[in-house]
Parts: C-alpha cells; structure tokens; sequence
C-alpha cells in the first residue's frame, strides 16, 4: 500500500534520513524503534509529508506524494497521524473535534458536485434536447453531512466509552482520554493507515494502558499501522514487523521474535540491551 | 472663586458645546475608521509575514518588512505631515479622509506585530494536527489558529486601539478640528480667557473614551475565556 524508496531528508546540513527503503502492505502493524534523535519520528512526519522529504519517493495508493505537485490533502485525509501530544483542537468540544475534518472533507464533494451541475446545466443550454447531459444526483445537505459527522463521532465515542464528554473541552480531560479521542479524530476520517508518533511517551504511567488497549484493538481489527514507540513490551505483542532505525538508516528489521530475541546488528543489541 | 462658574459657563453655553462635539466627532470618526482600517491592515500583513517563503511571496514579504520598518520607525507627527502635504496636497481633498489614512496606516503596523505575535503563540502541534487530517492551511488556520489566537492578541490590540485613540489628538498640527482642538479654540478666547477649564473637561472626555473601552475589551475578554474552560 506504501512503498517508500530511498527516503532522505535533511534539515539545512544536518541529514536526519540517509535513503530509508521499506514497503507497508495492508493491515500490517509495523513498530519503529531506534535511540533518541535517530530519524524514527521524522520517518513517520515524512510519510504523510508533515516534513517535505529532500530526497526519495513515496508512492502511496500509486501516487508518489513527495512530489511537491501532488495535492497532499487529499492524500493526508486518508493516512490520519496521532502526536505525542495529542493536539486536540483546544477551541473545540471533544464531538467537534472528531467532526471537523469529515464535515469538511462532505461539504468539500458537495461544492464540488454542484458546480459540476452547473456546468452541466451552462453547456446543455447550447444542445439539443436529446444531447443534454442529466444533472448529477444531489442527496446530501449541509445538514445532512453535519448529521452523519455527529452520528460516527458518537459511535466511536461510545465505543471508547467518552460519549459522556462529548461537549467537554479538551483542557478537562485527562492525558489518556485526550490520546484516545485524538486516535478516534483520525478513525472518524476512515484512514487507510494511522500513523502514530510516540502516542504513550506524554502520558502518566497509569494513562498508558487504556490508550496501548485502543490500539491494540485497532490492531486486531485489521488497521494498517506505523507506530513509532519506546513500548517494547507492545511492541513485540502487537507488530508484525519491527524496524529498528539508527543514523538515519533502517539497520536490521524482522518480526519481533528476530529483532528482539536475536538482534544481529551490534547498534540493535546495544540499544536493546540498555532498554530492555 | 469664578473656577465653577467658568465650568458652568462652558456646559451651558451652546457655542462651546457646539465646538466640543464637532471636535468629539471628528475625533471619534477619525479612530474608528483608522482603527478598522489598521486592524485590516495589520491582519493581512501578519498573514504575509507568517505566510510560508516562497517564491511568489518574496515580493510581498520585502514590501511587508518595509512598510513595518519605516511606519514603527518614524514619528506619527511626521507621517501624517506626508500624508497632508506630500501624498494628498491636492485641493479640496477632505482632511479627515487624509487622518483616517494616515492613522489607519500607522497603527496597521503595530496590529500586525500583535497578531503575529498571537498566532506564534498558538501551538505549533494545532496546525499540525488540523494539517494532518487534510485540511488545507487557509481552513487550519481560519477554524483552529486564527480563534485560539483572537484570544491571545486581545489585549494588545486593546491597547493599540487606546494608544491610537490618543494619538489622534495630533490632527490639530495640520490644522483639523478635533476634541484637542477643541479646547485650545474656546481657551483660546476672549469670553473663556482660560486654558484649565476647557482642557480639563477635554481630557475627561478622553478619559470616559479609553475607560468605555477597557472595560469592552475586558468583557470580551471574559467572554473568550469562559468558552475554553466551561
């Protein structure tokens, strides 16, 4: 589904990515583990081009998106991004938050379904009547979209068991429910792979489980997954890949058994040696 | 003491009522048109500044950089000088439409260091996020920046508003007929023969001006506050 080859970003003289190659397929659940300021979050911020790659390519659905011609949003509506720091909209309620992009993203195809009708309806002016195209068929409403929006953000609030704070502001929340509405923002938006960038490193200890539980249950369900994470212990229950990332390179990858158990990579075992 | 009877004399003749409104009222058009003017203004130049370079931007960054540069580096005395006798020396052209845009200019280059300043101090992380669910910039920063911002510049923005209240005063130098003016007329002459009375009624005036306002700013302050917290 991704294929990402010879991945180089820099930031002035300072090479992050040195030529990064791996392809994601569907439903894959990949962990990115490496040492501090190794490149693995600027991986995960280049792949939905949160930083523009200085070099490489990046072909998702078949579209290679760091190519700068590329309309990157429409792109991005379908690879949602979970932070460190959560990032709620702090001057929206927890339903608006999850709302916003899919009302925007409906009323988008909506404005666009109706100026398509009215160049149809301009161009059929000059035809004759057995020539004159049939207007395109207009069911949603600005209503209609809002409805929908709100239903799915209460399904999947109810379903992390927030249905409650569905009018609450983000500074009422603690860590661990803002991390789990912020996972639901980007579910809401039907993402074909949700990237998460450290999603437990700003959390208290005690927040950590129930945000590794919605994840792992996004997981069992088939979401395709990069998640870049110090959680070793998750890491290894719930990856199918593992990718360990040093100096900008990815240095050894395997299933966790092999990443974990036999690390053939000096820099691996002596990395895991200080965190495990 | 005739001090309560020239106060007396200055509320109650019509002559003198009549100067003071005319210059309340020149005084009051000319910093509402200037304050939207700059507010206006200042925006879209913040939006410029902030704005992302590039190479259709350069052109509008420099003009942007020079325009901040020289209006906070020179004297509003003397930029509103240029305004009357450089820039609108033509005759018959209406003065106060040369203090609006005088002042409209110079206080749009401290509205747009304010609201820079706000939507610097909106958390990169709330760009980001609305970035990465595919929303465009203009409709991140219209929907998710620019509200949490309002809130930060209120209070700068209130006190450009106050400083370009005041700031008017200085029409009186090319020669038009404010509040300032006002009192300096009726001191001025014969029947009055005294600078204190008009000038204190004068300055209280301003004072129930700038004190109406900080207390609008503070609601809406208030205001702003409680919809983040309730």
């Amino acid at each position: 589904m991704i294929k990402i080859e010879n991945l180089k970003k820099s930031f002035g003289t300072l090479e992050v990515l040195r030529g990064i190659n791996i392809e994601i397929a569907e439903g894959e659940k990949i962990a990115v583990i490496g040492p501090s300021g190794c490149g693995k979050s600027t991986f995960l911020r280049c792949i939905n081009c949160m930083e523009d790659p200085t070099g490489g390519s990046i072909v998702f659905e078949g579209v290679d998106i760091a190519d700068p011609k590329v309309d990157i949003n429409i792109h991005r509506e379908k690879i949602g991004m979970v932070f460190q720091q959560f990032n709620l909209f702090n001057n929206k309620t927890v339903i608006e938050n999850i709302m916003l992009a899919p009302v925007y993203v409906g009323m988008k195809a909506l404005r666009k379904k109706k100026k398509e009708n009215r160049k149809i309806k301009l161009s059929n002016l000059f035809k004759r009547a057995e020539d004159k195209r049939p207007l395109l068929e207009i069911t949603e409403t600005k209503e209609s979209i809002k409805a929908s929006a709100r239903a799915r953000a209460e399904e999947l609030l109810l379903r992390i068991g927030l249905l409650d704070k569905a009018d609450e502001y983000p500074s009422r929340l603690s860590g661990g429910q803002k991390q789990r509405i912020a996972i639901v923002r980007a579910l809401a938006m039907n993402p074909r792979v949700i990237l998460f960038d450290e999603p437990t490193s700003a959390l208290d200890p005690e927040m950590v489980g129930e945000v590794l539980d919605l994840m792992k249950t996004l997981a069992d369900e088939g979401m395709t997954m990069v998640i870049v994470t110090h959680e070793m212990a998750f890491a290894r229950e719930v990856a199918s890949r593992v990718i360990f990332i040093a100096d900008g390179q990815i240095l050894e990858e395997g299933t966790p058994a092999e990443v974990f158990d036999s690390p053939k990579h000096p820099r691996l075992q002596d990395f895991l040696s200080k965190v495990l | 003491m005739d001090f309560f009877s020239k106060i007396f004399e200055l509320f109650s003749t019509g002559k003198y009522m009549e100067s003071i409104f005319e210059g309340l009222k020149n005084t009051f058009i000319i910093s509402v048109f200037a304050a939207l003017l700059g507010l206006l203004l200042g925006t879209v130049v913040a939006m410029v500044t902030i704005a992302r370079p590039s190479a259709a931007m350069k052109l509008p960054k420099a003009i942007c950089k020079i325009y901040l540069t020289v209006i906070r580096g020179t004297p509003m005395a003397l930029q509103l000088f240029i305004m009357a006798y450089v820039v609108f020396a033509i005759r018959g052209f209406p003065q106060i439409i040369t203090a609006i845009i005088a002042f409209g200019i110079n206080s749009g280059a401290y509205v747009a260091e304010n609201v820079r300043a706000g939507i610097m101090s909106v958390d990169i992380g709330q760009t980001e996020a609305g970035r990465a669910l595919g929303l465009p910039s203009r409709v991140t920063m219209l929907k998710i920046v620019i509200p949490q911002a309002i809130k930060n510049v209120i209070p700068a923005i209130g006190n450009e508003l106050i400083a370009l209240i005041k700031e008017t005063s200085i029409v009186s130098m090319i020669g038009m007929y404010d509040l300032t003016f006002a009192a300096k007329v009726i001191g001025g002459g014969n029947n009055m023969a005294s600078y204190l009375i008009p000038m204190t009624v004068v300055a209280l005036f301003y004072l129930a001006i700038v004190y109406a306002l900080t207390l609008g700013i503070k609601i809406i302050e208030k205001r702003l506050r409680a919809g983040d917290k309730n």
